[in-house]
């Protein structure tokens, strides 16, 4: 069986769709105000809506989050239940359907073009549980909110980032001994790169950190322990990871916003992060440091 | 003894897959192998058979069987990757975490060994984000990959995490399989053994091994091989194989006998198995005896 950090000896890592950030990140929910509530207090701005569907565009400094509440009927996608979940990871890339035809051919699951949750043509995939990436390549000179989504009269389209917020990354619980198996996924398709141990970010120490080829993105992929190890199965997207590079600044001001942080003494805000309390069944986000541009250099 | 590495075939007993899961459950097993044929067959739908097997209790050893599946070129190909898919979806609807899938005996299958990697990754792929394993069994008639030995070869040269293999004792057994070759197998690479015995001493030709394999199986304990066959496995635990036991007896005389009958064989061979052959320890729980202690 290959170890998945034997992959750390290659040189200089690949990137073969050119990949180029995150575009944006997706909920699902049947109670999209609730969500939108949590989003707000995070510091997002709803900026638009969809056209025809009951999707909705948060914003933040350089971060799109969209909240789905779009009943759907098309098998293995996601239905709106309360609880919201993360329910796509829109990747931006070179070339859109190069990148996605090149992930069926090594054997991901394509998905109905009904089941997508903007009407443009945007490929996907099939992810983690019940959750869907989309390849994403119009970003530069125009964006897929332009023809898809309606401003919201009067509201700034940008709105600034409190300390400087933007996406750092996305923890994935995974199921025993599964590791090995998503790190394939994840680097076959992406060429995303598993980093050292001793390279840690945050104050949430487990798991297996693997590093997009852009260096814009991590993935944090973490296996079960203790009792939940013989509880059935759950893969998911778990919770956004925000990078700041003053975590204190971030706290202090979502605090006031009305956002709380765990507090125990495992898990408090430190320099290195911070991690806010689960609401509406399960949504947490983790602050983690991130110096602007440093981190992400790192390889 | 531990009674949770064993698990009976479905295809070893007759009557509905309600009858054959209850005949299972009643002899005290805890797993199954179900067969594709089980589910689309059942009389009422495919959902009744998904709920029936999810309702049983019984842990899904895994589904058989993907065949004649790699080595394809053109709609062949395609063909076979959509009933690769279709039987990956009925896995996953079962709560099954493998996939058997037997090499190709097809005369049309290409015989590169790259190629064949290819598709056999392509397929682990596939099976990933479902949490499904793909466990690849030789088959005697196959052009490429009649022994475990050349499977293990294919399995090295697709290199993915969930793709491994599936080894049948009766195909050791009756084609002579020198057990030494079990050396050069990386235990972790063994997904599941299959165990059954068959009544003659020796096999005399091709045809009469296909009737073997395909009708006159016995289980362990009850055949004309059994010293080899604890030998083999006793050479399973020494290298290290930790995965599961399924008895794949396909005889047709037990198929105009009860399940309950049935199982019990099932039971009684694992009794010999466990408390004779292998002494294996306590038991513990299902998901939990697949993890190697200790490899983290």
């Amino acid at each position: 069986m290959t170890n998945a950090t034997d992959r750390e000896s290659v040189p200089e890592p690949p990137n073969p769709i050119g990949m180029d950030g995150i575009e944006f990140i997706e909920f699902t929910t049947s109670r999209p105000q609730a969500l939108g509530g949590v989003l707000e207090r995070m510091g997002f701005r709803p900026i638009a809506r969809h056209r025809s569907r009951e999707v909705e565009l948060y914003r933040q400094g350089t971060m799109n989050i969209i909240i789905n509440s779009q009943a759907t009927d098309i098998p293995r996608t996601v239905e709106p239940i309360e609880r919201p979940i993360i329910s796509a990871l829109a990747i931006r890339v070179r070339d859109a359907d190069a990148a996605y035809r090149k992930a069926l051919d090594l054997g991901a699951w394509e998905i109905p073009v009904r089941a997508r949750a903007l009407e443009l043509n945007i490929p996907g995939i099939h992810g983690v549980g019940e959750s869907l990436i989309y390849f994403v390549d119009r970003y530069d000179e125009f964006s897929i909110y332009d023809i898809d989504f309606r401003a919201i009269p009067g509201v700034d389209p940008n709105p600034p980032a409190i300390a400087g917020l933007d996406f750092f990354g996305i923890v994935q619980y995974v199921g025993i001994d599964r590791t090995n198996d998503w790190t394939e996924f994840y680097s076959q398709i992406f060429g995303f790169v598993a980093i050292p141990d001793t390279v840690r970010f945050g104050i949430m120490p487990r798991g297996l950190l693997l590093q997009s080829p852009c260096k814009k993105f991590y993935l944090q992929l973490i296996e079960p322990d203790g009792a939940a190890q013989y509880a059935p199965i759950e893969e998911q997207l778990q919770r956004i990871g925000l990078g700041t590079p003053d975590v204190i600044a971030a706290a202090s001001e979502l605090e006031k916003r009305g956002i709380e942080f765990l507090t125990t003494d495992k898990v408090h805000t430190s320099e290195r992060g911070a991690l806010t309390k689960a609401v509406l069944g399960g949504v947490m986000f983790e602050l983690v440091h991130a110096e602007a541009g440093e981190a992400k250099s790192l390889s | 003894m531990n009674f949770n590495d064993f698990g009976i075939d479905s295809a070893s007993m007759a009557g509905s897959l309600e009858t054959r899961l209850a005949a299972a459950r009643q002899a005290g097993f805890s797993q199954m192998m179900i067969s594709a044929t089980d589910i689309v067959g059942h009389p009422s739908s495919t959902d009744a058979a998904v709920r029936a097997i999810r309702d049983s209790g019984l842990r899904v050893t895994g589904l058989e069987a993907l065949r004649d599946f790699e080595g394809l070129t053109g709609k062949m190909h395609d063909y076979k990757l959509d009933v690769a898919k279709s039987m990956l979806v009925l896995c996953h609807r079962i709560g099954g975490r493998l996939l058997l899938t037997e090499a190709s005996a097809s005369t049309h299958a290409d015989v590169d060994p790259e190629k064949i990697a290819r598709d056999l990754r392509k397929l682990s792929f596939l099976a990933l984000p479902m949490g499904i394993r793909i466990a690849f069994k030789s088959f005697s008639w196959s052009r490429t990959v009649n022994n475990f030995s050349a499977a293990a070869e294919i399995v090295s040269l697709a290199n993915c995490p969930n793709l491994g293999l599936a080894i049948d004792a009766f195909d050791v057994i009756a084609a002579g399989v020198p057990l030494d070759d079990l050396d050069l197998i990386l235990p972790q690479q063994i997904f599941l053994v299959q165990l059954s015995d068959f009544m003659l001493q020796e096999i005399r030709s091709t045809e009469e091994q296909a009737a073997m394999a395909s009708h006159f199986r016995v289980f362990p304990g009850e055949g004309a091989h059994s010293e080899e066959l604890a030998k083999f496995i006793v050479k399973l635990e020494e290298i290290g194989y930790f995965g599961d036991y399924s008895f794949d007896v396909y005889n047709s005389d037990y198929l105009q006998m009860p399940a309950e009958s049935i199982a019990a064989r099932a039971r009684r061979a694992a009794d010999w198995l466990g408390e004779t052959v292998l002494r294996r320890t306590l038991p513990v729980p299902n998901m939990e005896r697949l993890r190697r202690v200790g490899a983290d």
